[in-house]
């Protein structure tokens, strides 16, 4: 490990009793024992006073709320403050600190919480970004199966402690009931199906959105039988193998699409944007339990449905990084404990829908109660049809890969 | 303008410095601030360009940015895009501006409230006219909405596509609308400027309408105006949120790509992106000094 | 049968055409921050809100404290340019001198050529010095193209300044100081506040630049409102596009009269 990114986490590995950077080079990064209870005190103290420069997309309004409302009010108490940086990709954020790196700012850096995960976490820990060995100390690593590979992984990518948990996120599509009805949202392929016989009225961003590139792969999914043949570690035979089949399809599928596939939006907001203004019909998201506020609100038609397609949805945790020359790293360490704590997500789940990224088994029963008892709305799925069929994510590698070769194979051809 | 040359409303008197603080003094400050910042970003662009980084211990320097963004397809397609939006919002800003301008300079006494409305805009910034131009033109804008409802129009998809299209035609459509105040300005001054008198002593003579156009009109108005044109253009060349938000990911004019690959994780990209940041200010500076040598011709022409 | 009326209204069909045009725009961006649910293809909104503009006055939407931050910086900007603009402004529009040409082309090459490359090229600069990121960065990136229109706008006021005043003044025994206090800023007072304006309004409208520099930590006005005219909610975004235009417009129109004498002086606004 690189001793220069570690100087500003080391105060905070310090407290916590940790010897992630300062580690016997012979073994690596050595997680020291830990007296959890005067560590945690001691990070808690140090972060007092602190700005936790938090950067996150920030294109939804609910969470934005969210942020600035009940999570600034929770860390009031510590005397900590949040500095939401909305960004309209998390790229820019590992953009960010990779430009501080370019400049030789190893301490003191702009950013000290990211929430991130896949290719821009693996990007991050490739280019040794990030301060690690610190999430599975947080208090509320307790409420975590850090034998569950959707803990331990992040596309593919251990996790290695280098980013805590918070959210769960389940692709669904998004629908409106009086253009499309239950049998074309049955499959990928009534899907296409119907799209088919009304050109112009679905599409998905272009990739290397994040949703743009889940709904690619959700195709992928679809034409190759499931993830199973490309699970692992990137395999170049596997994915020359798996691919033609895929770029035939989303160019056969391009007619049918919104300006017939001759472009794609920019962004998933556009995507949804158009949707709201009742210029397409259906579109996937990374985000279903949010549908229920556009609905609410009036941005979305209250005939907005959700959908998981057979062969399953694909889903993913979020979660919250370090950066290595974090400022503020001890208040990103209590800020990212406080995301994972039970009435946090409990918050966000009734602000957003947003699914727990907790292990709610390991909750107490009140708290398994509340988040039963919590409204639902009738255009979003329960937790329960999205959780039933989901699929894992690729490996970061092939998304990357995937989301080049869309951009020579599909977007310029 | 005055510093183009362009046109001068009086004879400027200059005297020799004599005593006092040196003019070098009074200059300093501006120049440091153009000299440090403007031509030193720009040359640690080019630098940066030629793959200099110094705080990651690159100093060995090529060509090889250039040579990638000569065969990279987006770029190429990108570097076509620019220049076709840049030059055709400009041309017909210029020529909408001119007409503007002549037809508010004949309403003569009540043309103070023309000149209000037409000059409304030019304080607005160009992200809000992104989104206004996005939200009439749009598929689902107020002109198809309007379309629809004329019975023109079916569906969003039958209204032609003028945002996020292929041509650029609403990136176009925003520059005009933006610069064609800015434009007509300029024209009504140069035609405020004496060229009532020499129309009327032109009528006298026998002139036609047309050559009153042709011979005292466009000479007062186009230098100005070619002057303003420029700006406009080289503006366009430069201009990152019009083109992001009015534009598509493929292709996307030269500001976009350059930021996109400035903002990529792969560091590689970096140089890529100066190189675009270059090749943008070579657009323009061009355009400059193409426009100083018209003016230069147009002066030495004979009256 | 045409009258004389027709005759005028046909005559002045044209210019309504084009004035309709520019003003066309505002329609819809000034109906869609009052809508919620404005679904095609219906011409009129359905359902009218102050959604947009209760989210914006929020305490937690940070758009009000991004247009207090735009506000300094742009004000920051002005007084800095025209500081820098007053003695290069006078040297340039007074005194003859060896090179005075090259100056006076070098100092408006930030007029015409865009700032990106240089803003791009000091980032990293920026970032080492600590300055990208924040309001002071984004400040010093913005006096590239704002001082160039300050130096030339006061340049060109002190062109036009009749120097006898101050010669004037000098006899009859006025210091440096009072001299300029009572004598040339009150003379100038038209182009300064032109310079002012102009700086401000660079700033104002400043989008690239901020977003380069300030890496999304600088959160001014023009930062907000791309990221809501990028996010879902296009109510939000036409709210906070009317809260950016009509400071901008306000400053406008309280500097109609230089302004005006200033586009006399050929001096444009230049395209933002």
């Amino acid at each position: 490990m690189n001793h220069r990114r570690c100087i500003p986490a080391l105060v905070a590995v310090a407290a916590l009793g940790l010897t992630a950077c300062g580690a016997d080079p012979a073994t690596g990064a050595r997680v020291g024992s830990i007296s959890t209870a005067q560590g945690w005190d001691a990070v808690v103290s140090a972060a007092e006073g602190q700005t936790v420069n938090w950067y996150m997309w920030g294109g939804d309004p609910t969470l934005n709320d969210f942020v600035n409302g009940y999570l600034a009010d929770r860390l009031e108490p510590f005397d900590i403050t949040i500095n939401q940086v909305k960004v309209s990709d998390t790229a820019q954020a590992i953009d960010t600190m990779l430009g501080e790196r370019q400049a030789g700012r190893s301490t003191d850096g702009s950013v000290d919480l990211v929430w991130v995960n896949g290719e821009n976490f693996a990007t991050g820990k490739q280019a040794d970004l990030w301060a690690c060995d610190w999430a599975q100390h947080l208090p509320n690593a307790a409420l975590f199966d850090f034998g569950d590979p959707a803990v331990a992984m992040d596309f593919g990518v251990p996790v290695d402690g280098c980013e805590a948990v918070w959210q769960q996120a389940n692709s669904a599509l998004v629908y409106d009931s009086e253009a499309l009805d239950e049998s074309d949202v049955a499959s990928v392929t009534s899907l296409i199906d119907w799209a088919e016989a009304h050109p112009g009225r679905f599409t998905y961003p272009a990739p290397p959105d994040f949703t743009g590139s889940m709904a690619v792969r959700t195709l992928l999914y679809d034409t190759i039988g499931g993830p199973d043949d490309l699970t692992g570690e990137f395999d170049e035979s596997a994915y020359r193998d798996a691919v033609p089949a895929l770029w035939d399809r989303l160019n056969d599928l391009e007619p049918a699409l919104w300006r017939g596939g001759e472009t794609y939006p920019q962004s998933q907001d556009q995507v949804e944007k158009m949707y709201a203004d009742g210029e397409i019909d259906a579109y996937f998201t990374y985000g279903p339990g949010a549908v229920g506020d556009k609905v609410a609100v009036g941005v979305f038609p209250d005939s907005t449905r959700e959908a998981v397609l057979a062969g399953g949805n694909i889903a993913n945790n979020s979660f919250v990084g370090i950066p290595g020359n974090a400022a503020h790293p001890e208040a990103a360490m209590v800020l990212a404990n406080l995301l994972q704590d039970p009435q946090t997500q409990l918050a966000l789940y009734k602000a957003e829908g947003t699914y727990p990224g907790i292990d709610l088994a390991r909750t107490d029963r009140a708290t398994r109660d509340e988040f039963a008892d919590v409204p639902r709305s009738p255009s979003v799925l329960p937790l329960e049809r999205l959780l039933a069929d989901a699929q894992p994510e690729l490996a970061g590698a092939y998304v990357t890969r995937i989301e080049h070769d869309w951009k020579s194979e599909v977007l310029q051809r | 303008m005055t510093g183009l040359r362009a046109v001068r409303p009086r004879p400027v008197r200059l005297t020799r410095r004599r005593g006092g603080v040196p003019v070098a003094l009074l200059l300093a400050p501006a120049l440091t601030v153009v000299v440090v910042f403007f031509l030193g970003g720009i040359s640690y662009a080019v630098a940066q360009s030629l793959g200099y980084q110094p705080f990651i211990g690159r100093h060995e320097l090529g060509l090889a940015a250039y040579r990638d963004l000569a065969g990279d397809p987006a770029v190429r397609a990108s570097f076509i895009l620019t220049l076709r939006v840049a030059l055709l919002g400009t041309a017909i800003a210029a020529v909408l501006g001119t007409s503007l301008a002549l037809l508010v300079h004949r309403l003569g006494r009540g043309r103070r409230w023309a000149i209000t409305m037409a000059q409304a805009n030019l304080a607005v910034p160009h992200l809000v006219g992104a989104l206004a131009i996005g939200l009439l033109l749009s598929q689902t804008g107020l002109i198809a909405r309007l379309a629809h409802a004329a019975g023109f129009v079916g569906a969003p998809r039958d209204f032609p596509g003028l945002i996020s299209d292929q041509y650029g035609i609403g990136i176009v459509a925003e520059y005009v609308w933006k610069e064609t105040p800015f434009l007509t300005l300029l024209a009504l001054n140069a035609l405020g400027r004496g060229t009532a008198q020499l129309g009327d002593a032109a009528r006298v003579l026998g002139a036609r309408p047309w050559q009153r156009l042709r011979h005292v009109t466009i000479p007062a108005v186009l230098p100005p105006l070619a002057a303003g044109s420029v700006l406009v253009f080289a503006f366009a060349v430069g201009s990152y949120e019009v083109p992001y938000l009015l534009g598509r990911p493929y292709p996307a004019t030269l500001p976009v790509v350059a930021y996109q690959y400035h903002t990529d994780v792969d560091l590689t990209y970096r140089a890529e992106a100066m190189a675009i940041a270059v090749l943008i200010t070579a657009l323009s500076v061009t355009a400059l000094l193409a426009f100083l040598g018209l003016l230069g011709r147009i002066a030495r022409r004979p009256a | 049968m045409s009258t004389a009326a027709d005759r005028r209204t046909v005559r002045h069909l044209p210019l309504a055409l084009v004035l309709a045009m520019l003003w066309a725009p505002w329609v819809p961006l000034v109906l869609r921050a009052f809508t919620d649910s404005w679904r095609f293809p219906a011409v009129l909104p359905e359902r009218m809100t102050l959604r947009g503009f209760r989210t914006i006055a929020a305490p937690d939407s940070g758009v009000f404290e991004g247009l207090v931050l735009s506000l300094e910086i742009g004000i920051a900007v002005s007084a800095l340019a025209c500081l820098v603009g007053w003695p290069a402004g006078r040297a340039l529009g007074t005194y003859q001198f060896r090179g005075r040409r090259a100056v006076q082309a070098l100092l408006l090459t930030p007029v015409i050529v865009p700032a990106l490359a240089a803003a791009m090229g000091l980032q990293i600069l920026f970032v080492r010095l600590g300055l990208a990121g924040s309001p002071p960065g984004v400040m010093l990136v913005q006096l590239i193209p704002a001082v160039p229109y300050a130096t030339s706008i006061l340049a060109a006021g002190f062109a036009n300044l009749d120097l006898d005043y101050e010669t004037q003044a000098r006899v009859l025994g006025a210091r440096g100081p009072r001299r300029l206090l009572a004598v040339t800023i009150p003379l100038m007072r038209g182009p300064l506040v032109a310079a002012a304006v102009m700086a401000f309004l660079i700033s104002w409208s400043d989008f690239l630049l901020a977003l380069l520099i300030g890496a999304g930590q600088v959160k001014t006005l023009p930062v907000q409102l791309f990221a809501a005219v990028t996010a879902t909610d296009t109510t939000v975004a036409a709210a906070v596009a009317l809260t950016m235009v009509a400071p901008a417009l306000l400053v406008m129109a309280a500097a109609a009269g230089p302004l005006a004498r200033l586009s006399q002086a050929n001096l444009g606004k230049g395209p933002l």
